[in-house]
């Protein structure tokens, strides 16, 4: 005998019901193109995704030159807008060689990078530019500051020191041993840049090694800042002092992993 | 590959130095050590006062901190003994100031220089990562001799110098790879 009654045959009828029109509302529907969008309100652009980044020796080294064509392009700057002025104005031949060593150095490491089987790369390095160097720019030339000069030469001596931190850097992650005593050549060439700039804004025996600021505490320009070159960022204060008579500082980093010139990057 | 793996060359370098490794960290404290000595000898020549003192004390610290430091990568292997060629090269010349400071500029250089040669062979990255922050240490100490007392950026860039470091193969690595048969 079938036990089933009126109201368990009405409860499974309505359920049939329901789950076939479940199933329909997910199905394709007679009438309808199909479409990329789902739920969406007008036509969404096709995004294209970036290539994978991998950290080669030839990115480091393009890496590496993008950033000495950031320091050719803001010794140009200094000598095309004439900014050294006052005593400053003698230090514009040491500008003109370390802006020749750097093109040097930048043909140096595009060499390199080419003889691995990559591309040279002959532009500087638009992230560092974006994040430092036009920040720091903006403050130096602001109206009111009274020592662009003298700005501008902690800007380029603050380069210097992130030229010499990526180079060390890059030592740890070179897979040629040789590569990593080439990098560093040039390195010490910056280093010695970095010095010359150092006695200029912070001059005397009692310079040479760290001191600070007795003031701020913020650590003064040395010469010979540690007993170890440091990886740490690089502090620069520039611009309009404020009513304390202190300027804005700004922290500078060597590039990181979205800072490198990978493969796919290419000069605007 | 993910870019975090991508970070590291596929066959990664040891941490730990070598046995070539050590051989040429045992070189480079040597040298280390004939600086330390040098600048002890200038310092307690009496011929220098105040700041000036103050920093060629300071340099010849930073030469022990870098003797210590490869003392710390090679443990036992370190024989702590200071490099006699290179101290008698300089030793003389430490007679007057102006001699002194060519000469300690030199002596850098010198040692920029070795010490960038001998990273060029290492293959142990602990050792590779300490040499490269004392090699960029050691060009400056050089060009502030070069913007002491007067500034010359001829003199501050002057990088001349002869590698002393000698040239020691790397016996190659076993791999730790093992075949498995068919």
């Amino acid at each position: 005998m079938n036990n089933i009654s009126r109201r368990d045959a009405l409860r499974v009828g309505g359920l049939s019901v329901f789950g076939a029109a479940f199933l329909a509302a997910c199905g394709k529907q007679s009438g309808v193109v199909p479409s990329a969008n789902i739920l969406s309100e007008g036509a969404v652009t096709p995004t294209t995704a970036l290539p994978e980044g991998v950290v080669t020796d030839t990115v480091l080294l393009r890496t590496a030159a993008s950033l000495e064509y950031n320091a050719i392009e803001l010794y140009d700057l200094i000598l095309n807008d004439g900014m050294l002025t006052g005593d400053y104005a003698k230090l514009t031949d040491a500008v003109k060689r370390f802006r020749d060593d750097h093109q040097a150095h930048a043909n140096t490491v595009n060499a390199l990078a080419v003889s691995l089987g990559g591309k040279a790369h002959t532009c500087a390095n638009d992230r560092m530019n974006r994040l430092y160097i036009q920040p720091a720019l903006k403050l130096v030339t602001e109206k009111g500051n009274p020592d662009t000069s003298r700005d501008i030469i902690a800007l380029v001596h603050a380069m210097e020191n992130i030229g010499v931190q990526t180079y060390q850097g890059f030592v740890a992650t070179l897979a040629a041993p040789s590569l990593r005593a080439e990098v560093m050549r040039i390195a010490t060439d910056e280093a010695r840049h970095s010095v010359v700039f150092a006695q200029v804004l912070n001059g005397g025996y009692a310079s040479v090694g760290p001191t600070n600021n007795e003031t701020t505490g913020k650590p003064n320009i040395a010469s010979v800042p540690a007993a170890f070159g440091s990886l740490s960022s690089v502090l620069l204060s520039v611009g309009t002092p404020n009513v304390d008579n202190l300027k804005p500082t700004l922290t500078l980093e060597t590039p990181s992993l979205n800072g490198l010139i990978y493969d796919f990057v290419d000069c605007q | 590959m993910t870019t975090a793996q991508a970070r590291f060359p596929r066959s990664t370098p040891p941490a730990q130095p070598t046995d070539a490794d050590k051989q040429l960290l045992q070189f480079a404290q040597g040298v280390e050590l004939a600086a330390r000595d040098l600048y002890k000898k200038a310092a307690d020549s009496g011929k220098y006062a105040d700041d000036e003192l103050a920093m060629l004390t300071l340099f010849g610290e930073h030469h022990n901190s870098y003797a210590q430091a490869m003392n710390g990568l090679i443990g036992k292997a370190a024989t702590n003994t200071r490099n006699d060629s290179l101290y008698s090269t300089h030793v003389g010349q430490l007679a007057s100031p102006q001699s002194a400071y060519a000469s300690l500029q030199s002596l850098e250089n010198t040692l920029a220089a070795t010490n960038t040669d001998i990273l060029g062979q290492l293959a142990g990255l602990d050792a590779a990562r300490i040499l490269a922050s004392i090699i960029t240490i050691e060009a400056r100490m050089a060009a502030v001799f070069g913007t002491l007392p007067s500034l010359s950026i001829t003199s501050a860039m002057n990088a001349s110098a002869n590698s002393l470091a000698p040239k020691i193969a790397q016996v190659k690595m076993a791999t730790t790879e093992t075949t498995v048969a068919p």
